[in-house]
């Protein structure tokens, strides 16, 4: 149970707690010692070296940190929940189907595909208004639009579905 | 002498013209919108007064609600940052007959800068070097073509009423002229509401360069040398610094004195800023006059020593400039950097949200101006810029050194943030020799989107990132669920409703 996957800009990791202040990370050990400092602030000592780190949970395994202004968005899993989450990413390709959801809250100004229609990934598929300017919203899939979930002009909050495409 | 005054805007901007009431012992008032109760503005100023909507149009940009607010409590000037009023000059024009104190010029030189077709044939007359081009609107097709052929292809199709960069289009073939023309009133109209275009070569690969101006009511006029401002995104500017250091003193002696020139064309007065391009033989052009404080004016602040909202309200109240030319001096470099709640990898989406936690940076030549503290919200209403990080330095590499240092330092939780993309632009060698111009973002950056430009980082975190996560889910799985036994005496709700 105590050995993780992590994914971070495309890398992976393979991390082990050996004791409680011991860890390994790709086959090194490093002293490790953590405490948390409030909600969102953490003091994390790896061998020498504190650094103090900002962090905001997304979901139950998902993270964003700031460590001395570079930004990271961390994914970690049990190495038994990363088996199930592929199995259900692979299920997920056979049915081809995903869905766009908004980035922000805003306002739709202009749906640019129909039901039927190709597109490409990172094609532009609508326009969205938010902070008084317009954002392009793009495919982050190829295929055919098979339903659009949301009209002109409707304002929608983040994370709201947009456009199925499979 | 100035007793009260009212800030017709929010965020740093009005933070920023807080401190300088503050320092002269003139009452502030800030004025919010439903989404700015908790704005940091709000919370700095001596008086607050809530004036509408969240919508800027019903808010910040409600000139005559603003304006009745001012006499109900006594304000006797107003002060409008950028943006929203500033550059309005119906607005300004009720400010004077009301007797109100406008911190910024007359009603009339911002209505000569305002429309570019006449700013360009003021310039051209007091022998401002202009781009080439028509200095009126086009009236026919010939015409234009006439004019395009003349000063050659490509060619820039731009409204006399725009600015910022709306209401443009370049030309590259001659056949596309007139769909262009058609089209660009059609925007213009739209925009502005006003359908006037003219022509302009197409400067390739330019350099933003734009001079700061003083001028008083007593028609003295200075200027605080200038600021290179190429580091945009589609026209939207990043970083910017000071002195442009690229800008031999011959070349700076040059866009001074037109600067000046120009400011004296329109009978200016207060702070105001002449933007020029510099194409890539040193040749400078008028690009246009910005008739109000810059968002970018801390970096001349620091070059210079001279603070330029406290000037803007001496000036305002009918004081005469008491600083001369020749005591000002480039006392070092300066950079800033724009910090916007914006999520770079996701095609530059605003973020919205809470700010949850917020660290400064400080130390040796650091200054954050900004409009955000902890529990303040960033809302989709307004512009998605949070603060500004300025960093002095002795010469142009310690600037940088200290920028890259006080970057590390800055921490905000709750919106995502440009704030690690500066590190990709700060260490860049294109960047570091002066070799860029307003192109270079658009070029060498957006390619890199998303996520590749870390890549070209010396990533020292990532191992970092990767420990504190695993460490926070094993964290997370330790703690064991809170379970409330069943029994009879510890009935749901009991102890609230005996």
């Amino acid at each position: 149970m105590n050995d993780y996957t992590i994914s971070v800009n495309d890398n992976k990791y393979n991390f082990k707690i050996l004791t409680q202040n011991i860890i390994e990370l790709n086959g090194t050990n490093f002293d490790v010692e953590l405490s948390q400092l409030s909600q969102y602030s953490y003091l994390l000592k790896v061998d020498n070296r504190v650094y103090q780190i900002t962090s905001n949970k997304n979901s139950s395994d998902n993270y964003s940190f700031t460590i001395a202004g570079y930004s990271y968005n961390v994914t970690v899993r049990t190495n038994l929940e990363e088996k199930a989450n592929e199995y259900l990413k692979n299920k997920a390709k056979e049915s081809g189907s995903e869905i766009i959801k908004s980035p922000m809250p805003g306002l739709i100004v202009k749906i640019l595909k129909k039901i039927g229609e190709s597109v490409q990934m990172g094609e532009p598929i609508l326009l969205l208004e938010a902070m008084k300017m317009e954002n392009e919203i793009r495919s982050s899939v190829s295929g055919i639009v098979k339903s659009i979930m949301t009209k002109k002009n409707n304002s929608v909050e983040k994370g709201e579905s947009l456009i199925e495409i499979g | 002498m100035i007793k009260k005054i009212l800030i017709a805007n929010r965020g740093e901007i009005a933070v920023r013209i807080v401190k300088a009431c503050n320092e002269m012992e003139i009452t502030s008032v800030a004025i919010y919108s439903d989404a700015d109760k908790y704005s940091l503005h709000v919370r700095v100023a001596d008086e607050a007064y809530h004036i509408g909507n969240s919508a800027a149009s019903e808010s910040y940009l409600d000139g005559d609600k603003i304006i009745e607010l001012a006499k109900n409590i006594s304000a006797d000037a107003i002060h409008p940052g950028y943006g929203f009023l500033s550059e309005n000059s119906n607005f300004i024009k009720k400010c004077e007959i009301a007797g109100i104190v406008f911190i910024g010029p007359s009603s009339k030189s911002v209505k000569m800068m305002g429309d570019k077709t006449s700013a360009r044939k003021l310039m051209n007359q007091n022998n401002v070097p202009i781009v080439p081009g028509s200095t009126e609107g086009i009236k026919s097709y010939e015409g234009a073509k006439k004019i395009a052929l003349e000063i050659g292809l490509p060619v820039m199709l731009k409204a006399a009423a725009g600015g910022g960069g709306k209401g443009m289009r370049k030309i590259d073939k001659i056949e596309d002229l007139k769909q262009a023309i058609d089209s660009t009133k059609n925007e213009a109209k739209k925009a502005f509401g006003n359908d006037a275009v003219y022509i302009e070569k197409f400067i390739e690969n330019p350099k933003h360069i734009e001079v700061q101006i003083l001028a008083d009511k007593h028609g003295n006029f200075l200027h605080l040398f200038e600021r290179d401002c190429s580091i945009q995104r589609r026209h939207q500017k990043v970083v910017e610094e000071a002195p442009a250091f690229t800008l031999t003193p011959e070349l700076r002696t040059k866009v001074t004195f037109a600067a000046i020139n120009a400011a004296k064309t329109c009978n200016y007065f207060n702070a105001g800023t002449i933007e020029f391009l510099f194409d890539q033989k040193d040749n400078f052009y008028f690009l246009e006059m910005n008739t109000r404080l810059q968002v970018e004016h801390p970096i001349t602040e620091l070059i210079t020593g001279i603070d330029l909202v406290k000037e803007q309200i001496k000036i305002a109240q009918g004081d005469k400039l008491t600083i001369k030319q020749e005591d000002i001096k480039i006392m070092g470099h300066a950079i800033e950097c724009r910090i916007y709640a914006e999520d770079v990898d996701a095609n530059f989406a605003p973020s919205t949200g809470k700010i949850l936690h917020h660290r400064l940076p400080s130390g040796p030549g650091i200054r954050v101006d900004r409009g955000i503290d902890i529990h303040s919200d960033v809302s989709i209403y307004y512009d998605p810029m949070l603060s500004k990080v300025i960093a002095f330095g002795k010469d142009r590499q310690e600037a940088i050194a200290r920028m890259i240092r006080a970057l590390g330092e800055y921490q905000i939780v709750g919106v995502t943030t440009n704030i690690h993309s500066f590190q990709w632009i700060l260490n860049n060698q294109f960047f570091l020799n002066g070799n860029f111009d307003i192109n270079f973002l658009d070029k060498n950056f957006i390619k890199l989107l998303p996520g590749k430009w870390k890549i070209e980082l010396d990533d020292k975190y990532e191992n970092i990132a990767v420990i504190l996560a695993a460490l926070l889910k094993n964290k997370d799985s330790k703690t064991i669920p809170f379970k409330r036994e069943c029994k009879p005496e510890n009935q749901w709700g009991k102890s609230s409703y005996e």
